[in-house]
């Protein structure tokens, strides 16, 4: 069974269209990132996923039950984008907490050191840095050893230092063959923790896969060369190819398989191709191709 | 939940701004009226020293019960801490419920404090029974201010809910004769006093310590308010929660 499954779903706020006919499945154990620009519909698919929020259309489950359901049973976890702690609380007295309230949670010390907060345990909540409030957060969210771990752009506030030792924290509890997703909107973190990209934009799938069939499949490389006054006509038909683009005597190729565009290019052409550039897979151009069409 | 309730409490416990309030501020305030007025005795033959007493733990109990109830409730509401609560497996109506537990356990130490107070610097004494009597009536009696904080808390803002719990505590302390006693209110406004609950919850105590049995009006009428104001809390606080 899915661990998540959005079946055309639709959230409406007023005249706002915020997730829009999305259709997804996750898989049992997969590290999921929801990569999509500000406004895309991310914050809204985890709180329909929490069951914050009702869809307007379609349905949502998880486990193959309801939202509602699954958050009762202390099958989810999440951090969220906001979210405070009690600030006269210590860390230690956060954390114990919310993971009483679950019915199978994990052992105090094992959070504490999956978020790396053992130094930091007797601190009152009001005397942490937001980068340390994050870490907070993040074992809050992973208190109750839940089967699905949601996390809203969890790095947001967070230093590059913080931001190693929390992916780090992240892996070791995806690990345990559990459900991760995270919102992003930050492509090196999609492309180096998940095993699966999802795009979405405007509320819509706009791609899915790896992050390496994801900058395959926008066109993300490409292949240019100095095309002097040779004519146009025909690079567009070469294999893999997807857009053309001539600017100042450069022929920059779109391809979604540079070898065979190279093999097409010198085999099946009489072009004298100089100055010859490969880009390679950048998912920041996939991103941008992909989001812009939509 | 009942380790969610413990560290409620706790957490006022560390919040200084409470514990001036809530609990210093009226066994001051007591400890300095008993001292000018405590060997006088009402009309009625009972020493101030116990009247003053059951007022300022009326107000103790009147501030501690807004205060640990309306403004931690708005924060937690906008701060997304309540929702950080709502994906766990607590029952939203736990979440609640906490609160107003949490609320009546908060109001034993002004309760204590003040009655401490009066026993060891104005040699007050009562029976046992009236004690009693007079902690437990003191004590359900503010179930209408918990109930009015909470419902302070569902409907405002942190920044709003903290100025109109002030105003609505004050309010109910000075038309209830906490302060000062009612009749120098003048004839309107003791017309008004006579239907706030804080008026004929001290009462509750004030009867109890004069020798007389409760008043059922007064009983009526703090029962009445805890009704209305603890329909109202809930109806909000679902408003508040509601899963749109």
């Amino acid at each position: 069974m899915n661990a998540i499954v959005f079946d055309h779903v639709s959230k409406h706020y007023g005249d706002v269209l915020a997730v829009d006919d999305l259709s997804l499945a996750i898989e049992p154990g997969n590290t999921v990132a929801l990569l999509g620009p500000n406004g895309a519909g991310k914050s809204t698919s985890i709180n329909l996923l929490l069951g914050l929020l009702k869809p307007t259309a379609g349905t949502v489950t998880v486990h193959g039950r309801s939202p509602d359901t699954a958050v009762k049973a202390g099958e989810m976890g999440a951090m969220l984008q906001n979210g405070a702690l009690i600030p006269e609380l210590s860390v230690r007295e956060l954390v114990d907490l919310v993971r009483r309230l679950y019915p199978r949670p994990l052992g105090l010390d094992e959070i504490l050191k999956l978020a790396d907060l053992t130094e930091l345990a007797g601190r009152r909540a009001n005397k942490l840095s937001g980068g340390q409030s994050q870490r907070v957060r993040f074992a809050l969210a992973i208190a109750g050893a839940p089967r699905i771990l949601l996390l809203d752009e969890p790095t947001a506030a967070m230093d590059v230092e913080s931001r190693l030792r929390f992916w780090a924290g992240m892996h070791d509890y995806a690990a345990g063959g559990r459900t991760v997703l995270f919102a992003t909107h930050y492509l090196e973190e999609a492309d180096e923790h998940s095993d699966r990209v999802v795009v979405i934009a405007k509320g819509r799938l706009a791609a899915d896969g790896t992050a390496a069939e994801i900058k395959a499949g926008a066109g993300g490389h490409t292949v240019s060369f100095a095309l002097g006054d040779q004519p146009v006509a025909g690079l567009d038909r070469l294999p893999g190819v997807t857009a053309v683009e001539v600017d100042a005597g450069t022929a920059v190729l779109h391809t979604t398989d540079t070898d065979a565009t190279l093999a097409g290019l010198f085999r099946g052409t009489t072009l004298d191709v100089r100055d010859l550039k490969l880009s390679g897979a950048d998912l920041e151009a996939a991103f941008l191709a992909l989001t812009r069409e939509s | 939940m009942l380790y969610y309730a413990k560290t409620e409490a706790l957490r006022m416990l560390r919040n200084r701004r409470y514990i001036f309030f809530v609990v210093a501020f009226p066994v001051l305030l007591y400890l300095i009226n008993a001292n000018i007025y405590g060997n006088q005795t009402n009309p009625g033959g009972v020493s101030y020293s116990v009247i003053l007493m059951v007022s300022m733990a009326a107000y103790g109990a009147l501030a501690s019960s807004m205060m640990s109830s309306a403004v931690p409730w708005a924060t937690e509401r906008q701060s997304g801490w309540l929702r950080q609560l709502q994906i766990t497996p607590l029952p939203s109506w736990a979440i609640i419920v906490t609160k107003l537990i949490t609320a009546l356990v908060l109001v034993l130490p002004s309760l204590v404090l003040v009655s401490l107070a009066a026993v060891l610097q104005q040699g007050v004494s009562l029976s046992l029974g009236t004690w009693a009597e007079l902690l437990l009536v003191m004590w359900l009696g503010v179930l209408p201010f918990v109930a009015l904080g909470l419902a302070i808390g569902s409907v405002l803002s942190a920044d709003a809910a903290q100025p109109a719990a002030m105003i609505c505590m004050f309010a109910l302390a000075i038309a209830g004769g906490l302060w000062f006693p009612p009749e120098v209110l003048g004839d309107t406004l003791s017309t008004v006093a006579d239907f706030t609950p804080s008026f004929h919850y001290a009462r509750l105590g004030q009867s109890l310590v004069a020798g007389h049995g409760l008043d059922m009006t007064d009983v009526l009428v703090v029962a009445g308010w805890a009704v209305a104001l603890g329909g109202a809390a809930v109806h909000l606080y679902r408003r508040a929660t509601v899963r749109a």
